[in-house]
């Protein structure tokens, strides 16, 4: 345990460091950087060490038997700390140069300060083993996350993002301290003791009350409206750990959770698997319908939550339905989907963040060409494209591929459980086939084609750090995918610490998979080669010629013809009106001579629309008509305090 | 292995001459005589012949996209059991594959349009990126349905030998759903009529050929040969599923296959001839149809495995 603190420490001190050091601007980042670079390598060798001994390792702090602050590291925990500081290393890393255009020395310094807060906050959340560590460490994450969200706070877009945020991650966590509220009346101490005691009904009310909790940090439909505010607000080193890691804490929460009670029983996974099903499918369809590059990304995570809970959703009812191969395969793919979601989401957020830095914005029908001049972020930029919609030969598919088998072995099962698993599979399909349409348009919008603004022209790529960062995660994808077996044995480790007793022949099929998997892809790439010569050859000794777009007999384009990411997307969403309402703003043309125009679209999220109309609204009403208490005469004020203690004396 | 692996060239080689059966449907009922049978190797071979024009705003991709389109069409043909014998390659969960490596080529043939910088081939591509997505869902309820019977992921499970009429023995009357709901499909992935014209004249009214208005060459010359290949891969699905027939005698099972063959470019060309293709937006609804045929059958395999 004492290596885990340890690593710990250094990133505290170089967040620390960095505030005092603040003054000289370039020593205090390097310094900085290179103490949360190396808190994380050690964290992360840590983690991966405790993974694969799988043993449990406890630390604990007592504070004047009064409580104490217990930690433990298991199987799940590691796994979860090797996510946190492997993203954490290399968003440190990335955040070097992204950092260049901050001339605000103290401001650095607070980035640093509270980035190596948020980093260790979340390795002890998922290490804290009773509620007080716990909701220390949980709120820790929010507060610090918050500070990191508002780091551009002279905007107003900003403030109120973060503002958003720190609503959301309250009453999430008024939620999460419900649930354990309900814990403590029956166990009736803090730790995360065995809860056989609880009946059965308070356990499912207690699950209920987590998952809306955890959920809303994790992003679950309907509880993320604040997800694609805060997460663009943020520097785009912290979008990637936000979005690739600290969300991820909700889903800990919720397996967490799914351990503790150890009551198997198919609402929760039914719960999980309807909750991964729309999460999925409408998180990818707001994506679609985005104008910014970081926005879409960030519902792109709300997509990627939904896979990893329909996962871990199929596991559950593989469980309650006593399918041990069923229940191996969905966790595991919940578990991978995890690893993998970290790995290209934040190298997305990266190469979003470098168009970010170098054109000075983020917005998709602004853009265009960028592949010609920003070659490496380009590259790597597709293939965490293809990794996250899922197709073969990268990271994303893997992990899929475990869920849809995962899946179909529920197809053999009867009544709710087959109808469970139909929905888990249509709705992956569904997910893949619009993630596909997304990317497509991210990539061929704002990559390719031509320039739509200055904004896309004259530019180039800069800071060796970042584009060695986002190498490294392209490679990650990229090896995850021809190679699964490198890396099936963590969340496999993660998945028997489940402590659900499973069989190790339960666990046959995934190794099978994953040499069938590399070796279906490099089948794949050796017709690709195959094909690449052929067309070599074919190509050898003709006259190649360059020359404009053929424009159909239309012989003066203009890059303002090109299409741009609103009408690729338009014909899709149409489709999907009833939940996704399209606001159009536009004037209409009209005569011979047509003034100039504009058009604004907007797709609307139905969760903020009726979060606003059922629960802000009347609860903005309801607080309005108590103002008369808030007077702001002191005297009446002591009184009210007077007043609640003497009532509480009543009770007490 | 061998056999198989014969059997995988010869569907690659023959997939252009089958194409051209549509053509000839096409030219009878226009009352034409109509091209030879072997049209598409002659303009495979004038193609290969020339040189090639790119556009100044394309990039690498625009010369990956006919790559992997190609390759992912001939890749997903080595899962695939022709004529009832079993593939290359087979492993539990292939199909899955195959389906996603026809997603990458999609992803590729999308890129590359949208490298031309031409608002044309940007409305092809939304449209390639749409209907697919229905497509997939509805072939997954026809996964699920497989899986139902037969407990089996692999393509191998359902088209191999006697497999197939195993299949017309446990559930006859839901499988006829199940061959419409897949025809539906194969039109719409390969850009037939009437969910789209690979004939018509107008780009704007254009699909897939839109998308590869700016492809020339060889480059235009693999990616006819990879939407040869991809038909091919869905007509030999139907054909084995009209006529499962399996006899031990391998030139017998190697003509009904073709029988079946011919019976299904056929059809592809009777639907090109007798009906219009669809408004742009009622493509989904056509698609639909073919996720709901699955889905009814899937229902009732309920009842009668009761």
């Amino acid at each position: 345990m004492s290596q885990f603190f340890v690593s710990i420490l250094i990133i505290l001190s170089g967040g620390f460091l960095s505030i005092l050091l603040a003054p000289h601007l370039k020593s205090a980042k390097i310094i900085a950087v290179f103490l949360l670079c190396a808190g994380c390598v050690w964290g992360l060798i840590d983690a991966v060490t405790k993974l694969f001994q799988s043993g449990t390792y406890v630390g604990s702090f007592p504070y004047l038997n009064v409580f104490s602050l217990d930690f433990q590291i298991d199987g799940v925990s590691a796994f979860f700390l090797l996510t946190i500081f492997a993203i954490s290393l290399v968003a440190s890393f990335y955040s070097y140069h992204y950092m260049d255009h901050e001339k605000n020395a103290v401001k650095t310094g607070i980035n640093y300060f509270f980035f190596s807060i948020l980093i260790s906050a979340m390795a002890l959340v998922v290490t804290a083993s009773n509620i007080i560590s716990f909701m220390l460490s949980w709120e820790i994450m929010s507060l610090s996350s918050f500070f990191l969200v508002i780091y551009n706070h002279h905007s107003a877009e900003n403030r109120r993002a973060g503002y958003l945020y720190f609503i959301f991650s309250h009453v999430g966590a008024m939620f999460i301290f419900a649930a354990f509220g309900i814990i403590y009346t029956y166990t009736g101490n803090f730790g995360f003791g065995p809860m056989d005691a609880i009946p059965e009904t308070a356990k499912i009310l207690i699950f209920i009350f987590s998952f809306i909790g955890f959920g809303s940090k994790a992003g679950v439909f309907p509880f993320h409206v604040w997800l694609p505010y805060a997460h663009p607000a943020a520097p785009s080193h912290i979008s990637a750990v936000m979005s690739g890691v600290m969300i991820k804490t909700g889903i800990y929460g919720i397996i967490r959770m799914y351990m503790l009670l150890n009551f198997h029983t198919p609402v929760f996974g039914n719960i999980l698997l309807v909750a991964g099903a729309v999460s999925g499918v409408l998180g990818v369809l707001y994506a679609l319908g985005q104008h910014d590059l970081k926005q879409l990304l960030a519902y792109h995570s709300v997509e990627n939550i939904g896979i990893i809970l329909i996962g871990l959703g199929l596991g559950m009812i593989g469980i309650s339905s006593e399918n041990p191969v069923m229940a191996v395969l969905g966790f595991t793919g919940g578990f991978l989907h995890i690893l993998n979601h970290c790995i290209f989401k934040s190298l997305l957020f990266m190469g979003a963040g470098m168009v970010l830095h170098q054109t000075g914005t983020s917005s998709i029908d602004a853009l265009g060409g960028l592949l010609k001049r920003m070659k490496i972020t380009g590259v790597t930029f597709i293939i965490g494209s293809l990794a996250i919609s899922g197709l073969p030969l990268f990271n994303g598919f893997v992990g899929e591929f475990f869920i849809y088998v995962g899946g179909f072995k529920g197809i053999a099962l009867e009544k709710s459980a087959l109808f469970m698993s139909m929905l888990g599979i249509i709705s992956l399909a569904v997910i893949g086939g619009l993630a596909l349409a997304c990317f497509t348009k991210v990539v061929g919008v704002v990559f390719q084609g031509e320039p739509r603004s200055k904004a896309g022209e004259n530019i180039k790529e800069q800071g060796a750090t970042m584009l060695i960062s986002m190498s490294i995660l392209a490679l990650a994808c990229l090896l995850i995918g021809l190679f699964p077996d490198l890396i099936i044995q963590l969340p496999i480790k993660a998945v028997s610490a489940l402590g659900l007793k499973f069989a190790p022949a339960a666990f046959d099929p995934i190794l099978q998979i994953t040499g069938n998997i590399s070796l279906a892809a490099m089948i794949f790439l050796l017709l690709f080669i195959l094909v690449a010569g052929i067309r070599f050859f074919l190509y050898k000794g003709k006259t190649i010629t360059a020359s404009g777009t053929w424009g159909c007999g239309f012989t003066q384009p203009t890059v303002k013809m090109q299409y741009t990411g609103s009408s690729y997307a338009s014909f899709l969403l149409d489709f999907f009106r009833p939940v996704a309402p399209l606001e159009e703003t536009h004037v209409k043309i009209a005569g011979r001579f047509p003034i100039k125009t504009y058009y604004h679209s907007h797709v609307n999220d139905i969760a903020q629309i009726y979060m606003n109309r059922v629960i802000v609204t009347p609860v903005l009403f309801f607080f309005d008509k108590l103002r008369w208490i808030q007077h702001g005469d002191i005297h009446l004020y002591i009184g009210y305090i007077l007043l609640a203690i003497i009532l509480l004396l009543f009770f007490i | 292995m061998i056999k198989s692996f014969i059997l995988w060239l010869l569907a690659i080689l023959l997939a252009p001459f089958f194409s051209a059966i549509i053509l000839k449907v096409k030219a009878f009922f226009g009352g034409k005589k109509g091209p030879p049978l072997l049209i598409n190797y002659y303009t495979l071979i004038k193609l290969f012949k020339k040189g090639s024009v790119y556009s100044t705003s394309t990039t690498f991709m625009f010369k990956l996209g006919p790559i992997v389109s190609l390759c992912s069409a001939v890749s997903v043909l080595m899962f695939l059991p022709i004529a009832g014998v079993p593939p290359i390659f087979s492993f539990n969960g292939d199909v899955i594959f195959v389906l996603y490596i026809l997603g990458l080529g999609r992803f590729f043939t999308i890129a590359a349009a949208m490298d031309t910088a031409s608002p044309f081939e940007g409305m092809g591509a939304a449209r390639e990126a749409y209907f697919p997505i229905i497509c997939e869902a509805a072939t997954f309820m026809i996964l699920i349905f497989f899986y139902r019977l037969t407990n089996e992921l692999n393509l191998s499970a359902y088209f191999t030998g006697q497999n197939t009429m195993g299949l017309w023995h446990s559930a006859g009357a839901h499988l006829v759903f199940i061959v419409f709901a897949f025809f539906i499909i194969l039109l719409t992935e390969n850009s037939r009529v009437p969910a789209d014209d690979p004939a018509t004249h107008l780009e704007l009214t254009m699909i897939h050929e839109v998308m590869v208005l700016d492809h020339s060459g060889p480059d235009l010359g693999l990616i006819e040969l990879g939407s040869f290949c991809k038909l091919f891969f869905y007509s030999t699905i139907v054909s084995r599923l009209i006529l499962p027939f399996n006899s031990d005698i391998a030139i017998l099972n190697f003509g009904l296959y073709i029988m079946g063959l011919v019976i299904v470019y056929g059809a592809i060309g009777v639907v090109e001839s007798i009906v219009a293709r669809f408004r742009m937006d009622k493509v989904p609804q056509f698609v639909l149809t073919s996720f709901a045929l699955a889905f009814f059958a899937t229902i009732l395999t309920l009842e009668f495995i009761k």
